[in-house]
């Protein structure tokens, strides 16, 4: 029977953490530049123009969005230390309450009064084994939540230039009216798929068609709207030229 | 609540006494005082503080005229498992599953569905000549329990933290 290695799946879950940054920043990325080429597509004429507004479009949105992973990151673990703090200094000033506490959880979860009542006593005789498993039955906190800002704002920075460069890509290599868009909604449209299939894929759900299925009809009608309000506003950019 | 005054509401009970499943009942009861205390719960963190503090004190109450009864929601198995966990109870401990002596006593939590950390001392006639309440998380001072016993049995005016040898009475006082 093969074994788990409770460190090697520490692991794994640690990189799992950057999914959320990766799906989110390539799905973002892949439906913001869609959108803008589909866009400005609708509004302006000239193929160049907007590959340019587009790539602008695209450094912006990259450098936004990584700062906004690290600085949500960043304010989600302060709170979350201080919380775990919080709980700490409790848990050593007043250990009788977290006992309590904890043995009333225990006993939610199905545990015998006195089989959870030996379980933290077992517990008490380590204050760290205590606080850590109080923190993660009474208040669901645990010390694997605190992120890392700086990664998850690199990791979100560059999935949103990767998601961007795909529909970007074809735009700017096919120079043919129609093909230019019509080659980044196809990139688009497979790789909001992909990604979604892979999304279904980590969590190891049987539906993962579905999944990826999920992510293209949100990937085709945010182009759509977009394309819709390029097309409306299109009359104000003629009247200001 | 009860309060001082009120008649103690009777009880026949099963109980966990010295290893042994025992019935207790109040009206068997012969000794001056009898003081019962209410506790939520066996096989907890504060009550067993409660629980072996009156057992360590138990020759100083029934010095006193007093017995002890401890009082809690658990069943009598429950009781004889804490009790033998604790090193053994020489008072007995009163299985309350119900709560019913609880809700007589007007001590029981609704909410926790447990009983209050409530004392009762009563008096030989049985009636209720002290009650006091501490919240879940509060254990009860056995010291003071008993400084209450002795106070009630000398029938005496006993000022504030009233000891044994010290002089009765506020009169003559200054404050």
């Amino acid at each position: 029977m093969a074994a788990i290695d409770p460190a090697e799946k520490r692991r794994l879950f640690e990189r799992l953490s950057s999914v959320r940054e990766i799906v989110f920043g390539v799905q973002d990325g892949v439906l913001t530049t869609a959108g803008v080429l589909c866009g400005l597509s609708g509004a302006v004429s000239q193929h160049s123009q907007v590959a340019l507004a587009a790539l602008a479009s695209t450094a912006a949105g990259a450098l936004s969005m990584g700062a906004g992973a690290y600085l949500g990151t960043r304010a989600e673990t302060e709170v979350l230390r201080a919380e775990l703090e919080l709980v700490r200094a409790d848990a050593a000033a007043k250990p009788y309450t977290v006992q309590e506490g904890l043995l009333d959880e225990l006993c939610k979860e199905g545990l015998s009064r006195e089989g959870a009542y030996r379980i933290v006593r077992l517990l008490s005789s380590s204050p760290r084994a205590l606080a850590s498993t109080a923190e993660a039955k009474m208040f669901g906190l645990s010390g694997a939540m605190i992120g890392r800002p700086a990664l998850d704002g690199i990791v979100m920075g560059i999935a949103f230039l990767a998601g961007a460069l795909v529909p970007l890509l074809p735009y700017m290599l096919i120079a043919l009216p129609r093909y230019d868009l019509g080659g980044a909604l196809a990139a688009t449209a497979l790789t909001l798929f992909g990604v979604g299939y892979f999304e279904g894929w980590l969590a190891h759900r049987d539906d993962r068609w579905r999944s990826g299925v999920r992510f293209l009809a949100i990937a085709m009608s945010a182009a759509a709207v977009g394309y819709l309000i390029g097309l409306a506003i299109s009359p104000l950019g003629a009247t200001a030229g | 609540m009860l309060k001082p005054g009120d008649p103690a509401p009777t009880f026949d009970l099963e109980s966990a006494l010295n290893g042994r499943t025992a019935r207790c009942s109040l009206g068997k009861i012969s000794s001056d005082l009898v003081l019962i205390f209410f506790y939520p719960r066996d096989f907890s963190f504060i009550c067993p503080t409660e629980v072996t503090g009156f057992n360590k004190a138990l020759k100083e109450f029934t010095a006193e005229e007093t017995t002890i009864v401890g009082v809690s929601i658990d069943d009598v198995d429950s009781h004889l498992r804490w009790a033998r966990e604790l090193g053994g109870i020489g008072y007995p401990l009163l299985a309350d599953p119900d709560g019913k002596l609880a809700r007589a006593y007007g001590v029981f939590d609704d909410q926790q569905k447990v009983a209050l950390r409530a004392t009762f001392i009563l008096d030989r006639k049985r009636k209720i000549v002290f009650a006091a309440s501490c919240p879940l998380n509060v254990g009860r001072s056995v010291i003071e329990t008993l400084r209450i016993v002795r106070a009630l049995r000398t029938g005496q005016l006993c000022p504030a933290d009233w000891t044994p040898g010290v002089e009765f009475g506020p009169a003559g006082r200054e404050f």
